[in-house]
């Protein structure tokens, strides 16, 4: 039996010198190409999880495995982020000095790879996000629905397994969300990756097959 | 096209971001740089022009007393160098650095009127002076710029001199001198029958011997001649005298100074840098940058800041050499050439000093959480 490509074992994370508790024992699995949500209120630690299963962030206690070797030991961080997950947040990120296809090729960077290809690579994942007329817009040119493209164009340069989105909806008017959804799904089924995404809408949350509630740093269900 | 994202690019675009911020830093490192290109490069032209100067006479040993400032040797050891065997030609000489006007200074120089140093000498005007008249020649950058010509009269230490010829000389240490017989320099300087130093030319170097050797086998003789008197080869004199080794010492700690508050510039503007972009540090770290990377994109730029820095300083280093080599009151003493070698190792300088200012910064900034910067406003 093959190992799940993510998996969390009795995660704890506090913060304030231990005062505030944002994860009390979390175990978590995700197999490959899964389809994820995290759904809960405000501080109940669903962030705080999903930055430990991307290597973001590390646990006071507990494990991470990526295909079951352990991150930060066996798997490292910076190598796992850059060649294995996708991040989208809720407020875009995107490097207000950069155009459009540069805030792409900026992931790409740290990669060694050819800046030739690092261009074609970004301006092809821009036009499949639909934004081909928006390449050398800088982001306060682009609406928070363009800005939310890019930043999945981004989180697409390295070809990652698994695509990991905090709010990835939360800035966006209805019509925007339902696009940003639409895309994420689509390109979990076209490129086969494993996708978790963090949310308080209960209607996303409840799109996805397998939806875990968190609640308090423990998870409900 | 669209745009192409390198590295630099990237450090460049983030150098741009705070334009008025990188003037100013560059302002500081360009400041630094120019000192250090005009002082010690003055300090350098200085030593080079004291070797062309022996150079251009044919000068191969300069013999004087134990240091140059009160160098004072008895004018009768002139006459027992001459009779080594190896030795075609001694010069002895007086020399001083003496205010012309209350803004002209000059080196002034008495020699023999029939000294082998003055063949080296070409006159544009006039003639050589006479031994025991109170005569002078003036270098051309020195008779422009006291507006003298041959025929005219010159007040040197109260005695009054006749102008005989306006010569042109190969060193700026020449053509912004004044020089006098041997006798009146002496008297003006109440220095009867002592000289400064003498300088002597050798016979050709005998067949099997290495030059140097040669030289280094008289210089020992000379210096048998007499207790207290050092002979030194006149490549070694050029660059071992104690003007030339002030000149050094003052330019390297002045423009020192100078590179320190460059670096301090830099090491502010980087910092300042690193915190203003906390979150896109930690941006870059969530999309996989390693902290090396994080370091090279500080430094990138840091080195960019000492470089434009550099290029804009040698300009200004040179430009003002240019200044100085024109301004009356040092061009007796100031050439404009500039090594090739001094200017690399001026951006090299200037590079090596954004390196060392953004090397805390870049440091920080690797070591920042990148969830913790992610959450940075």
């Amino acid at each position: 039996m093959s190992s799940p490509i993510l998996e969390g074992r009795a995660l704890v994370k506090s913060y304030d010198e231990g005062r505030v508790a944002a994860l009390r024992g979390v175990d978590i699995t995700i197999e490959a190409g899964e389809y994820v949500t995290i759904s809960g209120p405000s501080g109940s630690g669903k962030s705080t999880l999903l930055h430990m299963l991307g290597g973001l962030d590390v646990p006071n206690s507990g494990e991470v495995l990526f295909r079951g070797s352990l991150l930060g030991k066996t798997v490292d961080l910076d190598t796992f982020r850059s060649c294995q997950v996708g991040f989208i947040f809720q407020a875009f990120h995107l490097l207000p000095t950069l155009r459009a296809v540069e805030n792409v090729q900026v992931a790409m960077l740290a990669m060694n790879s050819r800046a030739n290809h690092r261009l074609e690579r970004a301006t092809a994942l821009l036009e499949e996000m639909g934004l081909k007329d928006r390449l050398k817009h800088f982001p306060n040119e682009l609406s928070a629905g363009e800005r939310q493209r890019v930043a999945i164009a981004r989180a697409l340069a390295n070809d990652p397994t698994i695509l990991l989105a905090d709010e990835p909806t939360g800035n966006l008017d209805s019509v925007n969300s339902a696009n940003i959804m639409e895309i994420l799904r689509g390109i979990r089924e076209q490129r086969g990756m494993t996708l978790v995404i963090v949310t308080h809408e209960n209607e996303i949350a409840a799109s996805a097959p397998r939806h875990i509630r968190i609640r308090d740093g423990r998870i409900e269900a | 096209m669209a745009s192409q994202l390198s590295f630099t690019g990237f450090a460049w675009k983030n150098l741009r971001r705070r334009r008025l911020r990188t003037l100013l830093t560059l302002c500081g490192i360009t400041m630094g740089i120019g000192a250090f290109v005009a002082l010690v490069g003055f300090s350098r032209s200085f030593e080079h022009e004291w070797l062309r100067l022996y150079q251009s006479s044919g000068t191969d040993i300069a013999v004087l007393q134990s240091s140059l400032f009160n160098s004072s040797l008895d004018e009768s050891l002139g006459a027992r160098i001459r009779a080594l065997p190896q030795v075609a030609a001694v010069a002895p000489l007086v020399f001083n650095l003496i205010d012309l006007t209350p803004d002209v200074n000059a080196l002034v120089y008495g020699w023999p009127a029939d000294s082998y140093e003055l063949d080296s000498l070409r006159f544009t005007s006039g003639t050589r002076f006479r031994a025991g008249q109170p005569e002078v020649v003036l270098g051309d950058l020195l008779a422009q710029n006291l507006n003298k010509k041959p025929g005219d009269t010159i007040t040197i230490l109260g005695e009054t001199f006749t102008v005989t010829g306006i010569f042109h000389g190969g060193t700026a240490l020449e053509t912004g001198a004044v020089i006098m017989p041997l006798d009146q320099m002496q008297i003006i300087s109440s220095r009867e029958g002592q000289v400064t130093a003498f300088h002597v030319r050798l016979r050709p170097t005998p067949a099997g011997e290495s030059y140097d050797h040669y030289v280094k086998r008289v210089q020992t003789e000379i210096e048998a001649l007499e207790p207290g008197v050092r002979a030194e080869a006149a490549a070694e004199r050029a660059g071992n005298n104690q003007i030339v080794d002030l000149a050094h010492s003052v330019a390297w700690g002045t423009s020192s100074i100078a590179l320190l508050i460059g670096i301090v510039g830099i090491a502010n503007t980087m910092a300042m840098s690193v915190f203003e972009r906390t979150r896109e540090i930690g941006i870059l770290r969530a999309l996989g940058w390693k902290g090396r990377h994080v370091i090279l994109l500080i430094l990138t730029e840091a080195a960019g800041l000492g470089f434009a820095g550099g290029l804009l300083g040698i300009v200004v280093g040179w430009g003002a050499l240019r200044i100085l080599s024109i301004m009356p009151q040092t061009a007796s003493v100031v050439s404009t050439s500039v090594s090739p070698v001094h200017l690399f190792e001026s951006l090299l300088i200037a590079i090596g000093s954004g390196l060392v200012a953004g090397a805390y910064p870049a440091w920080r900034g690797a070591r920042l959480s990148p969830v913790e910067a992610l959450r940075y406003e």
